[in-house]
């Protein structure tokens, strides 16, 4: 197998000309290169290079390779670990996309009358390339947002007066008016590219190798360990890595809906509840938004269908039967030659030159790390 | 004849004193099967022969047949599931998981196949010289889209020789059955009726499926000892059993999680519309034990890895099961508690791995190892199948959701082994009753009784709390709730109330290992409390104090509060 000429979009979404698509690839490579290298190793020890995470479009891809993916449940498990009920966090996760932390997030349309559920759009399409879409193709946003979201839309609802697209809009902000790409902090491409790099990182303290998930994101940091999706993704990459293999991120490099289970879930007419669960962005094979909704003529609505016998009344119970993936591409097994680090990530203590280090990772936040939702931002810390 | 050959390797029960109760394979030979299999290799005669035995289903009902017996042609037709129309009733027997999974139709998206693992040596590292009892559990949609068809099996042992056992569900009869391959037979082991038989209640595969179900202990987040989105059981980097093609499609326990809920919620609607079909229940006493007492457990802990816990650390949320029993409580009944999860400090819980002298051993093979299990703070919470018939029974109208929220409240400090919530089976009829007069019946009992009965006697806070108006008693619970985990949430943070807090964990754990299915030594980590210190419980201002009575364990390895034995219609 050879290297591949360009990154395709996420989903091989069609929206982007010639043009945007070169930027695009651009953009992954660039991302790809920036991970490869990771930070400087004058200002955080023990985390670059990671020489066992390569470049699709420079690298080939031997014939040994082998495609891990890595799946995980779309209901935010910090929410859930730290709630006393069911009720609880679902209540707390449909309040803000801003607690929808596992690369999903959800809008919930209800009845105005009866306050049934009538339609969740769920999402796991990351900020970057909306933002460079853009800058690309302004018309084209509006035209998607009014086709997805609401006809209402407005150009100057998602453009500043500057012309600059809003990713955290009237239409895509909130958990009721709609949810057209991801916005909360950490939910970005480049955290995820960042992540699968940090984690290629072998690691052998004190003579013994770390190969817990917690294990490895408490000494790597390349995420946050109370999240279903960081520790898994990290774990699950240091396998392969710990096998020797080289690894890069599956082209198109994105986030995408693994399956909706409906296991206990019963519609009032006897019809499958999973044929609610239509693909609306994405191909086949990696998908990035469904909506969940009866048609109209079915004569019941989202709100009357259970799950083991309790009706659907919040988006978040959804979101516990969805899981998202990431998919990863691994070759050379066994022929690495990179040394495990002996030591976990550190920020060196001096002032002078370690500055800029200490001001990155002291602004992140005690339960995650910011990756500002720009094609230029990939970085991601505790 | 190789001792755990087709069998699991239960280590916990080599352990059990054998005159502390257990009866059916257990009494017999401590290991899963194993009377089954004496039975039917007594059947099948010479089990060399290679024509002996071949090609036959069965029966062998650990507790009710004495001997086992193949099927006639008619009870073999009478079996609805996809294992007798797949395979028996075209005279097709796979000997192993990969003739079974090979037998069915091929899988598709609407109708895959689910491989899951388990193991409760899982994440001891791989170097360490101990059985890993490494087992798959694979499911499969092949009569509809829903899972009808699940597969239990050694997965680092030899396919031919170790155990493979099938729950299948009949959508005709309503039933899961339940079979076991004993080569070169297959043995029809029972159906979920038999699991609440009085003969062979407790018995065979029915240790463990009590109730008639599907298994999974541990059945939330962070799913304990199975591989998932949590944890990644760790294999050595040659291990065999990566190459295994079912080891390569293995996904996580989160999603075995929705599968077995919703299997054990059919089996409880199912039997419900049966036992209620002609408006009367025969034995009412069957049902209302699942509102009283604890028939059996899930197994909860923390989501967080023990060795990760440092005395620098946050705050741990330790199961909110372990609390009370807020499934039923605070989802089914919605109760409007507003409280928070109690958190405790991570540094208690480090310090209390060295007080208590916390580690894992196995006696069977030797080994020990300090620490708590992978994720800290495992305890035993009110089981899915007891909460899921209490909801079902609220939903169709056989008892009230205020008759179930005032047994639920009674000792709701004790979600499970409660003696004082099961001291109100007295008051169950054990004798056909009507659908509609039931609850009428039991509340009658209980207030005669009461009246009659000291003011902390379980029947007087019962009849005390039935007293509430309609309008008021969800509103007075949640408060009381509140008040408690108030409480609680100020306790765990000093020493002495999160040592009480590990103290409590650690009897309600005697409890379980008591119970059949406490089936692996490593499912629960080992302390120096005493093996027969006195048993705890929690009281409503958030203390812990000795539990005034213990009873002994029902038989069949039934909890302390277990339920009477007896027969329901099917």
């Amino acid at each position: 197998m050879n290297t591949i000429n360009s990154y395709g979009p996420p989903g091989n979404l069609d929206d982007l000309d010639d043009t945007g698509l070169k930027a695009w690839s651009m953009f992954i490579g660039d991302s790809v290169d920036q991970a490869i290298k990771g930070p400087d190793p004058s200002q955080v020890l023990n985390d670059s290079p990671r020489s066992q995470f390569y470049d699709l479009t420079k690298t080939d891809t031997a014939a040994d390779a082998q495609q891990a993916t890595v799946t995980w449940t779309a209901f935010p498990r910090r929410i859930k670990v730290h709630s006393l009920s069911d009720i609880q966090r679902w209540q707390r996760a449909d309040a803000s996309r801003d607690v929808q932390d596992e690369y999903c997030e959800w809008s919930v349309t209800r009845d105005p009358a009866s306050g049934k559920i009538t339609k969740v759009m769920f999402t796991c399409e990351g900020p970057e390339y909306w933002n460079l879409l853009a800058q690309s193709d302004p018309a084209k946003v509006l035209q998607l947002y009014q086709t997805h979201i609401s006809p209402d839309v407005k150009h100057g609802d998602l453009f500043g007066a500057t012309g600059t697209y809003q990713p955290r809009n009237q239409w895509n902000d909130s958990t009721s008016h709609g949810a057209m790409h991801l916005i909360q902090a950490n939910n970005t491409l480049g955290a995820e590219i960042e992540l699968a790099a940090a984690a290629t990182i072998v690691r052998n303290i004190d003579g013994t190798e770390l190969t817990t998930d917690q294990d490895l994101i408490q000494c790597s940091r390349y995420g946050e360990p109370e999240r279903n999706s960081d520790p898994h993704i990290g774990g699950a990459v240091n396998a392969l890595a710990r096998q020797k293999a080289d690894i890069a991120l599956a082209d198109p490099v994105g986030l995408y809906f693994d399956d909706l289970k409906t296991d206990g879930w019963a519609t009032p007419d006897g019809s499958d509840p999973k044929s609610y669960w239509t693909r609306r962005r994405g191909d086949e094979s990696h998908p990035v938004r469904f909506v969940y909704e009866v048609p109209q003529d079915k004569g019941f609505t989202v709100g009357d269908i259970t799950i083991n016998g309790t009706p659907i009344q919040y988006g978040a119970q959804i979101a516990d039967y969805i899981t998202i993936r990431l998919s990863a591409v691994a070759c050379r097994f066994g022929q690495s030659t990179t040394p495990p680090k002996t030591a976990c990530l550190q920020v060196p203590t001096a002032p002078a030159g370690a500055a800029e280090a200490a001001r990155h990772i002291s602004s992140l936040p005690a339960h995650g790390y910011h990756a500002a939702p720009h094609p230029t931002s990939r970085t991601r810390r505790r | 004849m190789d001792g755990f050959r087709e069998r699991r390797r239960a280590t916990a029960w080599l352990l059990r004193d054998p005159g502390a109760g257990d009866s059916g394979d257990s009494a017999r030979d401590p290991a899963v099967g194993a009377a089954t299999r004496h039975a039917v290799l007594a059947a099948i005669g010479d089990p060399g022969s290679p024509v002996a035995g071949a090609a036959t289903l069965y029966r062998y009902v650990s507790g009710i047949d004495q001997q086992a017996r193949p099927l006639d042609a008619q009870e073999l037709q009478e079996l609805g599931d996809p294992m007798a129309t797949v395979f028996f009733q075209q005279n097709k027997y796979p000997m192993t998981v990969q003739d079974l999974l090979a037998g069915l139709p091929q899988p598709t998206a609407a109708a895959p196949q689910s491989v899951h693992l388990i193991s409760e040596a899982g994440q001891i590292p791989p170097g360490v010289d101990l059985p890993r009892d490494l087992r798959f559990a694979i499911t499969r949609a092949v009569q509809g889209r829903e899972v009808d068809l699940l597969i239990s099996t050694g997965a680092d042992s030899d396919p031919a020789t170790t155990f493979l056992q099938v729950a299948a569900w009949d959508q005709a009869a309503g039933v899961f059955n339940y079979y076991m391959r004993i080569s070169p037979a297959w043995v029809w082991a029972g159906n979920s009726w038999s699991a609440l038989a009085s003969g062979s209640r407790g018995n065979g595969c029915f240790d463990s499926h009590i109730n008639g179900s599907v298994v999974m202990k541990e059945l939330k987040l962070p799913w304990i000892n199975w591989q998932s989105q949590a944890a990644t059981i760790q294999l050595a980097p040659d291990d065999p059993l990566r190459g295994n093609p079912l080891y390569q499609q293995v996904i996580g326990g989160e999603s075995l999680e929705l599968t077995v809920r919703s299997l054990i919620s059919r089996w409880t609607t199912a039997r419900l519309a049966a036992v209620t079909r002609d408006g009367s229940v025969a034995q009412p006493d069957h049902l209302m034990r699942h509102l009283f007492t604890s028939t059996t457990v899930n197994l909860a802990s923390s989501a967080t890895q023990s060795s990760v816990i440092t005395t620098s650390g946050g705050d741990l949320a330790l199961p909110a099961g372990f609390w009370l029993n807020k499934d039923a409580l605070l989802d089914d009944l919605a109760l409007p508690v507003g409280s928070a999860l109690p958190m405790a400090p991570a540094a208690l819980y480090v310090a209390g791995l060295s007080a208590f002298g916390f580690h894992l051993e196995e006696k069977a093979s030797g080994f020990s190892q300090p620490g708590d299990t992978f994720f800290a703070f495992v305890v035993p919470e009110a089981a899915y199948e007891d909460n899921d018939v209490v909801r079902q029974l609220v939903r169709q109208g056989v008892i009230t959701a205020k008759f179930a929220a005032c047994a639920l409240m009674l000792d709701f400090t004790n979600p499970v082994f409660s003696p004082a919530r099961a001291q109100l089976m007295a008051h169950v009829p054990s004798t056909p009753t009507a659908v509609t007069a039931l609850q009428d019946q039991i509340v009658q009992a209980i207030s005669q009784a009461a009246a009659n009965l000291p003011g902390h006697s379980p029947e007087r806070r019962f009849a005390a709390d039935w007293a509430l108006s309609d309008d008021s008693w969800p509103a007075v619970f949640a408060q009381r709730i509140d008040d408690y985990l108030g409480r609680v949430a100020k306790l765990i943070s000093t020493s002495a109330g999160f040592d009480d807090y590990v103290r409590l964990a650690e009897s309600r754990r005697r409890d379980f290992r008591a119970m059949r299915l406490n089936e692996f030594e490593l499912t629960l980590p080992v302390t120096n409390i005493p093996p027969n210190a006195p048993g705890l419980q929690m009281l409503e201002d958030g203390t812990v104090a000795p539990r005034p009575s213990r009873p002994s364990p029902a038989p069949g390895g039934t909890p302390p509060s277990g339920p009477p034995s007896g027969k329901d219609p099917s």
